[in-house]
């Protein structure tokens, strides 16, 4: 995104042609945040919810996509073979989907659930993982570029309405209280499953105690119910957010001191000494930072399901 | 709430349920399920190769102590047919050896009283022959015939003489 950002801003390098001084954090939270008034597609709203097809709805079906093509044509190609013999991708996936069996799913809800519950804990992972991964890859911003220079479309062209906003969409807390509701509905399914639905509710809280406990207990309880999803949603959101928004505010350096000299040069030096090196070492960073957030949500989803089965008795 | 990095968006929130849900039927039909049930099955066939691994190598091993049985049992065998036959070897060249010294022996003293027969018979030949060609001959010198006791005292000169000489 800092590639469409240097080429946004170019034209606000020098302040004096364009008379607009360059808002930093203006640029950041366009950024970052979803393009509510910049629909890609308007829809009318049901029962006053706007279902318009905002930048983040089609990053979600843009990864959905990529995901489904991705996987579904790698275990099929697999599969169609008389010996499997796993090749290419079919190893990574392979790897992937037997540590996330085996070393998430299978150790948190047990082996009597596992093959109920890895296709579920093996979607999210993926899906979160290219969601989270698809926000490094400046694609958004090269076409954007492209657009500036070579294609030139229209005001309202659908590039034009592609390249607002930011391309994570697991940064917009939207997106991960839905996930983190997914989390939460697939406990309650777990617990119901194994328990039946009323034991269920029943376990959570531990049997055989003085009344004078449950009331302190069952409200904490109840309350911890929301929180895990709560602290799932704000967790993934905020360290996508939290990532990109370092990147832009080291990279907006450029600009700042580019205006605070009144001279371009300044900022390109800028730029080359501290901005681009420190951006590219967040940006390794942020490699780790998707992974390990998509291991946490999954693991932590696994957790919570296999704490519903194995309820404390 | 004009910060748009915490806006509530219900419609998102609606689409990402409904895409993630979407999602997660497809791949759990087309990519998963599949998936897993191959992985399984792999894991199987694996399990059940390194049984047949292990039953195979006891299997081999048994096989490899039955022969080494069987060959010593061979060797001691050999052995002992080879003891055996020599000993049989020995007695039979024994025996052999024996029976050709008999059969020798028993030519030797054959051939030695066949000679002392043809010696008696041939002695007693000659000592007849004798007689009478001394008597022919000595008829014949003296020309006249001799009273019965110069006959006798004659001949038994002359035998004496030809005992005497043949001796």
């Amino acid at each position: 995104m800092w590639v469409q950002e240097i080429a946004h801003q170019a034209e606000h390098a020098a302040p004096e042609t364009h008379g607009e001084a360059f808002n930093a954090g203006k640029t950041i939270i366009e950024h970052v945040s979803n393009a509510k008034d910049h629909p890609i597609f308007q829809l009318p709203a049901i029962m006053g919810i706007d279902f318009s097809v905002t930048k983040h709805v089609f990053m979600l079906w843009l990864v959905a996509a990529i995901v489904f093509v991705v996987v579904t044509w790698t275990v099929r190609r697999y599969l169609r073979q008389d010996r499997l013999e796993p090749s290419g991708f079919m190893n990574a996936l392979e790897a992937v989907v037997e540590f996330i069996r085996d070393q998430i799913a299978g150790p948190n809800v047990g082996r009597k659930w596992v093959n109920t519950w890895s296709p579920l804990i093996l979607t999210l992972f993926i899906f979160i993982l290219c969601a989270n991964a698809i926000g490094l890859i400046p694609i958004f911003d090269v076409l954007g570029l492209l657009d500036h220079w070579v294609l030139h479309t229209g005001e309202h062209s659908f590039v034009k309405r592609v390249i607002h906003g930011g391309t994570t969409a697991t940064a917009n807390f939207n997106v991960t209280a839905a996930l983190a509701t997914i989390t939460f509905a697939s406990i309650i399914v777990a617990g119901s499953k194994a328990h039946g639905f009323v034991k269920h509710w029943m376990n959570l809280v531990p049997p055989g105690m003085a009344w004078p406990i449950y009331i302190l207990l069952i409200p904490i309880e109840i309350m911890g119910m929301f929180v895990r999803p709560f602290a799932l949603t704000m967790r993934l959101a905020a360290n996508m957010t939290g990532g990109h928004i370092a990147i832009l505010a080291i990279l907006s350096f450029v600009f700042l001191f580019a205006e605070m000299f009144g001279r371009a040069i300044a900022g390109v030096g800028v730029g080359l000494a501290v901005s681009v090196p420190l951006a590219v070492g967040i940006s390794a960073l942020e490699i780790i930072i998707v992974l390990v957030q998509a291991y946490v949500f999954t693991l932590l989803t696994a957790v919570f399901i296999g704490m519903a089965i194995h309820a404390h008795h | 709430m004009d910060n748009p990095l915490v806006q509530p968006d219900p419609g998102l929130f609606i689409w990402t349920i409904v895409t993630f849900l979407v999602l997660l039927a497809l791949l759990t039909k087309f990519a998963w399920r599949p998936l897993l049930e191959a992985l399984e099955s792999r894991q199987a066939s694996i399990r059940k190769s390194l049984d047949d691994a292990a039953q195979a190598k006891l299997e081999l091993e048994r096989l490899h102590q039955e022969s080494a049985r069987i060959l010593r049992e061979a060797r001691v065998e050999a052995e002992s047919i080879i003891g055996k036959s020599r000993a049989d070897g020995e007695r039979l060249r024994a025996e052999l050896k024996e029976k050709a010294k008999s059969d020798a022996d028993a030519v030797v003293r054959n051939a030695e009283r066949q000679i002392q027969l043809e010696t008696t018979r041939a002695l007693q030949q000659i000592r007849t022959e004798a007689v009478e060609l001394s008597v022919m001959i000595a008829s014949k010198i003296i020309q006249r015939n001799l009273s019965k006791e110069d006959n006798e005292r004659l001949i038994d000169e002359a035998l004496k003489q030809v005992q005497s000489r043949s001796h």
